[in-house]
């Protein structure tokens, strides 16, 4: 290895993958029996795109499906080539199946072997600790290239069966709120494609004592009847905390990276819905920064998230410019957030 | 300067009940502010937005919660009193108690000692309420009012005879407290310091000076550092902290929050006014604190700043800060305010930032300052070598240096300068003594079963929040959880247990009382030790495993019996040897067993009042009233087994349920039958010959009596232990023996031996006497033990002296059991530990947990009654106090609960008066929507907070306006969603809004609302 062990990562190249057709606030008003012009106005989401068959609930695409068509794409991106992949780091929190873990699956799907695999278990965050794994395997020298991956299919707790009509907004938010999605990056040591340098990443927990704001409950054949509710959010603490700690995260980095906030050119916040996150960004108030956002468009379908801000991101940035993504996992209040640079 | 240490730290704060509530707050970057509470004064009585004359331009300010509740039962203090008292000084007398406990010290144990008080306040608004109602001060509205004697109180119930004195340099006040206890400290005028600071708003007299001096920021918040800082918010809070000298609280072992290295305290002197902040006195101040800590400015990492939001102010700090800081090199020091997140406390702003301070070097992290990402670019803090803490500051590991600033509106002056702790670890000290029994047992004590209750389930929220050692934990409730009169106390052998077991008390009456008792004098206890019968393989093997303290005695008896026995007793007991059962072995494992058992409860800190023992039980006994030295015991045992184990078989015992006297008939023609001893009235053991009792057993049984034959290899305590009497006295002569030191009801006499000793003879004569248990244990009842420990393998005696037939004279004495059965271990011993406790017993709980586990462990402070409130009447008013005659001083309630009266409010504030046909549909709709009946509501119930309306609910209320109202239907619900802080706020916007009842026509126009129709389809 020639590489320095401090090895700056480079985003090369990325992918993204939304399955289907986006479902819009009136078909899903339609088919769940809910008020159009509550999900307009509390949940601010027009569309949102599921793995599943609104009308049939059959399932079309696995987690697997949808990463390995992000990381398709992204290996297909110029400057990327598929042979170089020396690992993969997948960021889920709702996997296709505990064992194996679906990162495998994707792996396979892309052709790839004899590769070190890791999947992390994480919300929202999932996707900045992946990119955190891979920095610092990058760093280590050990390795030159690698491909990062997030993903959600939410709509495995979309229950289409059920009567929803009295059901409280802290439980009907969820079925509004979500999408199903992927993204995929592919990192280097080295300035290429994108050229896009991952300049720092933040990962921290911070929920010491306190009570989740998310909770996604996992069945298995002993508990499978129990009556719990699978995805319960506090909503309350949420919408308390998450512009506290988004504002924290961006400033820390700031700090750390020693950038102006007048410098920043891109912001990308947080993606909880379209109404809570534009309160958010209007909340972390960086005017100099465009605000780039997917939330509104595709649902909330968190590890892809990131992914999918970097790809509108790209679209836009030019050499010299600066993006800070800011990202909160509300289940056990974690921060995140990462920085990045176009050379 | 000497470092001091804060050991201790209890506070409540707008939005943070507790310390930790605190931090959480602190950490969170959440906002303490609110509405002005009702209690407190009518906000629309007092302001006026143009900060008009009399008025104040603010509806907010930082209220803590329950500022009415005190718990005057506890500080034994009168209904009648507590409402004359200021609830300054209710809050911190509580907070002063919670410090205390919290710096792991039971504030008993402070009584009598020359610990100081100093108390920060500045606030007399209490006194302004009730000295100027003439008629009607009492003695105890005196003595209760504002900052007299709010120090002196503390000192008064906690009984502490150091220094004591309030004080007062406005703004600054609770960090002047803190300096000159410092100062006290090492001056040696102290060993304790309890620092105090509190603040509560009564009046909007403060608001409306802040107003009128264009202090005062509209929103009621201070937003320290930003460009949106406009002013001053007031806001309370009470904090109290514990300080010592460094060195003492590290010999102490005791937990060390921080470290104070240095403090400095100076004026503005006669500078552009009385009230203008001084650049120049600040820079001097922040000075002199560096230079008696003894520290560079560049080694301060951050500093806490007084930080009030108005423009001068932080100009004037940022600019004395960077007289010290602008040349720093590396990075800017981070500075922050908790301001933003309480508002201005007043006299408590030096002890909440003191408090912010100490957690932060405590948790190494430094929280953000609220309104910092909107920093004031005016202020140039780079400039200055200052970077505001937009994000909490993480603190690598080592000492970390920080700075707090709290400053006077009189222009005094105060900085300190602290230090985290220093990172040895209480470790503990070689050679301690060894301990442990297995388990632990969790003590707490109340004044009474509620209060009990109360503290149970919040010390069981506490170990169930967090994995926590239990050893530790349970030996600091047995060290700090002292000193009330009902005393509970449990066995645990692992948290998850004890969490069951508290939580469980405080549901279960029966079982609290099981678990809790007042002492209801001085313990008197009484050992009995058990006698041969009750020994079996393995006995008390498992407390051996388990208990390091038993061990130790169990080894100590071992080592004095080898080299009379030639063989481990002990190793003969725990490899479960059925040789047990041979009188050879029988008795000296049995006193191996009795004297571990016994030296094991007297390092606990039981000490017996009396003692007896049942036959070889004696021997135990005796070692422990000092009668015979061990090993001169263990040797005589041993001795005495050996040699009834020679004598020929043929020898047995036979126990009869009939009184002595009523089987001499039957003894008298059988000389080698005896009676070997006498247990009851009707039980009565016969020994000798087995020819001969099998011939008397057969005619007492014809007599229809019971009889059973015991299993013994010997005719103890008969005629045929005639032959070893020689051999024995010989062993005995050498040994010898002395009266006994403590009571001991000999079973050979059959009561307490009065100066006779239990020598040679003594033990001759036991060896052939009858053992007269019955009369020694008649004897010992009638001098009136409360606790009966039975120390044996199994209980024996304790059934025995239940049968005796003793006059019902009360409950009699409790029986406690260290080992209750062959499975017995360290749960049964910490059980009967803790049985002890609740009678009375002060164990020395050190010896109750290994060295290991003998270091400080936090615990929740007492957490103290709400049910009883005291609050002014409602005076406050823009015409000043009334004084009227039907107003007395203060009101005294319980279920405060109810306080708001809401049937008056509704009517009063009602727009448009009773007959307001748009607030009547907007009631009835909300009404219908929340599910609440006719009464329950009115104008004054916020939407969200008081009727628990959610968004789904906001929906269907304009769904239902719009099918009640004319005029409504253009409305979306952006446009209520602004609305919605109240219901009369909903009804003054329709009304805005053009809203009317419908006609005629609009009535059936409406019944046609689609919209409507479906919501209640889906309702």
């Amino acid at each position: 290895m020639t590489t320095p062990t401090t090895a700056t990562s480079h985003l090369a190249a990325i992918g993204t993958a939304l399955p289907g057709d986006p479902v819009d606030n009136a078909t899903l008003a339609k088919v769940l029996g809910i008020n159009e012009e509550w999900i307009e106005v509390f949940i601010g989401t027009r569309t949102r795109y599921f793995a599943r068959d609104l009308g049939t609930g059959v399932v079309r695409w696995s987690l697997a499906d949808l990463c390995a068509q992000a990381a398709e794409r992204a290996l297909a991106a110029p400057g990327t080539d598929p042979s170089e992949i020396e690992f993969i780091v997948l960021g889920t929190a709702t996997p296709d199946t505990l064992m194996p873990a679906t990162v495998n699956h994707v792996a396979d799907q892309l052709g790839l072997d004899q590769v070190p695999t890791f999947q992390l278990q994480s919300g929202c965050a999932g996707a900045v600790q992946a990119l955190g794994v891979a920095q610092a395997m990058i760093a280590s020298g050990q390795y030159r290239t690698g491909l990062v991956i997030g993903g959600d299919v939410c709509s495995k707790h979309l229950d289409l069966g059920r009567d929803v009509s009295g059901a409280a907004p802290g439980d009907l938010v969820n079925y509004v709120l979500f999408g199903d999605g992927a993204g995929a990056a592919v990192l280097t040591d080295e300035p290429r494609g994108q050229r896009v340098a991952l300049r720092h990443v933040l990962n921290r927990f911070t929920g010491l004592g306190r009570k989740p704001g998310q909770i996604i409950e996992w069945f298995g054949l002993a508990d499978r009847y129990d009556d719990r509710q699978a995805l319960t959010e506090d909503y309350k603490a949420i919408e308390e905390s998450v512009p506290v700690m988004a504002g924290e995260i961006l400033w820390e980095m700031l700090g750390e990276l020693d950038w102006d906030a007048d410098q920043l050119d891109y912001l990308l916040p947080p993606q909880l819905s379209g109404r809570m996150t534009r309160r958010i960004t209007e909340e972390l108030d960086v005017p100099a920064a465009q605000d780039v956002s997917c939330v509104a468009d595709t649902g909330n379908n968190g590890n892809a998230l990131p992914f999918l801000q970097i790809e509108k991101l790209l679209e836009r940035m030019t050499d010299g410019e600066r993006a800070l993504a800011v990202a909160v996992e509300s289940s056990k209040w974690i921060k995140a957030g990462f920085a990045l640079e176009k050379i | 300067m000497e470092p001091v240490a804060i050991v201790g730290i209890d506070c409540r704060f707008p939005g943070a009940p507790d310390t930790g509530a605190y931090w959480d707050l602190l950490m969170r970057g959440a906002d303490g502010v609110g509405e002005v509470p009702r209690q407190r004064w009518d906000v629309t009585e007092f302001h006026s937005q143009a900060g008009e004359e009399g008025r104040t331009n603010t509806t907010e300010g930082g209220f803590i919660a329950d500022p009415d509740a005190f718990d005057n039962e506890f500080f034994t203090i009168s209904p009648r009193e507590a409402a004359a008292m200021d609830p300054q000084q209710r809050l911190l007398l509580q907070s002063a108690w919670r410090a205390v406990e919290d710096a792991g010290i039971a504030p008993r144990n402070l009584a009598g000692t020359r610990t100081g008080v100093y108390v920060g306040i500045m606030g007399n608004e209490w006194a302004h309420l009730h000295l100027t109602d003439y008629a009607n001060v009492t003695a105890q509205v005196g003595s209760g009012n504002g900052y007299c004697m709010t120090a002196n109180r503390i000192s008064y119930h906690l009984d502490l005879k150091g220094p004591s004195l309030a004080v007062d340099t406005a703004c600054s006040s609770s960090l002047v407290a803190a300096h000159l206890a410092v100062n006290a400290l090492l001056a040696e005028e102290c060993d304790h310091a309890l620092v105090g600071g509190v603040n509560v708003s009564l009046t909007p007299a403060l608001s409306i000076f802040y107003t009128q001096a264009g202090l005062s920021a509209p929103d009621g918040r201070c937003k320290p550092f930003s460009s949106e800082a406009n002013g001053i918010g007031r806001g309370e809070g009470v904090g109290t902290v514990v300080l010592r000298r460094l060195r003492d609280a590290l010999a102490d072992g005791q937990r060390v929050y921080a470290v104070i290295r240095g403090t400095a305290v100076n004026q503005d002197g006669r500078s552009n006014g009385l009230t203008a902040p001084n650049r120049w006195a600040q820079q001097e101040v922040l000075g002199a604190a560096y230079h008696r800590a003894g520290v560079e400015p560049a080694d301060v990492v951050f500093t806490e700043a007084h930080g009030t939001g108005t423009g001068l102010g932080d100009m004037m700090e940022v600019k004395a800060l960077g007289h010290h800081h602008a040349g720093r090199s590396g990075r800017p020091m981070a500075l922050g305010s908790v301001k933003g997140n309480l508002g201005h406390t007043e006299g408590a702003a030096g002890i909440a930032g003191l408090i912010k301070v100490a957690l932060s070097l405590h948790h190494r992290v430094v929280p953000a300052s609220r309104y910092a990402a909107k920093e004031s670019k005016q202020l140039k803090l780079r400039d200055h070598g200052l970077r505001l803490l937009k994000a909490p500051l993480r603190l690598p590991t080592g000492p970390i240096v920080a700075g707090l600033s709290s400053f006077g509106m009189g222009g005094t002056n105060a900085h300190a300068v602290l230090e985290s702790a220093p990172a040895a670890r209480p470790e503990p000290a070689d050679g301690a003594a060894p301990g442990g029994i297995g388990a632990a047992v969790f003590t707490l004590t109340a004044p009474n079963a509620d209060a009990l209750r109360r503290n149970l389930l919040a010390q069981a929220d506490a170990v169930a929040a967090r994995r926590v050692p239990l050893g530790p934990l349970a030996r600091s409730s047995n060290r700090v959880k002292t000193g009330h009169r009902h005393r509970f106390a449990t066995a645990a052998t692992d948290t998850r247990e004890l969490v069951a077991a508290l939580r469980e008390s405080a549901d279960d009456p029966d079982l609290l009382a099981r678990l809790s008792a007042p002492p209801a004098g001085r313990p008197r206890i009484a050992f009995l030790f058990t006698g041969q019968g009750a020994q079996h393989p393995r006995m008390t093997a498992a407390l051996y495993a388990q208990s390091p303290l038993y061990r130790r005695f169990l080894d100590e008896a071992d080592a004095a019996l080898l080299p009379h026995t030639g063989r481990s007793v002990r190793d003969l007991i725990l490899t479960g040897d059925d040789a047990v059962h041979g009188t050879r072995w029988t008795q000296p494992a049995l006193f191996a067993v009795g004297y571990a058992l016994g030296r094991t409860l007297t390092e606990l800190g039981v000490r017996p009042g009396m003692l007896l023992g049942h036959s070889v039980g004696e021997f135990a006994a005796a070692v422990l009233a000092r009668a015979l030295p061990l090993d001169g015991a263990a040797r005589l045992v041993a001795a005495r087994g050996a040699l009834m184990q020679e004598l020929p078989a043929g020898g047995g015992m036979l126990s009869v349920r009939a009184a002595r006297a009523d089987l001499a008939a039957w003894l008298e023609p059988e000389p080698l039958v005896g009676v070997a001893a006498v247990n009851g009235p009707t039980a009565t053991v016969l020994s000798g010959d087995l020819a001969a009792l099998e011939r008397i057993g057969a005619a007492i049984a014809a007599e229809g009596i019971t009889t059973r034959r015991l299993q013994v290899s010997h005719a103890f305590h008969s005629p045929l232990m005639r032959p070893v009497l020689a051999r024995f006295a010989e062993i005995a002569d050498e040994i010898g023996g002395t009266v006994p030191e403590l009571p001991v009801y000999s079973t050979v006499r059959g009561r307490v031996l009065d100066g006779e000793a239990m020598d040679a003879p003594y033990w001759v004569e036991h060896i052939g006497a009858t053992v007269l248990f019955a009369d020694a244990a008649e004897a010992l009842l009638a001098a009136d033990p409360t606790h009966l420990v039975e120390l044996g393998p199994q209980p024996v005696l304790s059934g025995m002296v239940r049968r005796l037939d003793r006059p019902a004279a009360g409950a009699g004495p409790a029986h406690v059991l260290p080992v209750r059965g062959p499975e017995s271990a360290g749960r049964d011993l910490a059980e009967a530990l803790a049985a002890l406790y609740r009678g009375g017993v002060e164990p020395d709980w050190d010896a109750a947990y290994p060295p290991g586990e003998r270091i400080a462990h936090p615990l929740p402070p007492y957490a103290f009654s709400t049910r009883t409130r005291y609050w002014a009447r409602h005076s406050v008013r823009t015409t000043g106090p009334a004084a009227g005659p039907a107003a007395p001083a203060s009101v005294a309630h319980r279920e405060p609960e109810t306080t708001a009266a809401s049937a008056a409010v509704r009517t009063l504030d009602r727009p448009g008066g009773p007959a307001d046909p748009v607030a009547d549909a907007v009631l009835d709709a909300v009404r219908q929507v929340g599910g609440y009946a006719d009464a329950e509501i009115g104008p004054h119930d916020r939407l969200y907070e008081d009727l628990g309306f959610d968004s789904v609910m906001i929906m269907e209320l304009k769904n239902r306006l719009e099918a009640r109202l004319a005029g409504v239907a253009g409305l979306t619900v952006q446009d209520l969603l602004p609305r919605l802080s109240s219901v009369g706020d909903l009804v003054a916007f329709l009304r805005e809004s053009g809203a009317a009842p419908p006609g005629p026509a609009h009535h059936g126009d409406s019944q046609e609302n689609p919209a409507f129709r479906e919501e209640e389809r889906t309702a």
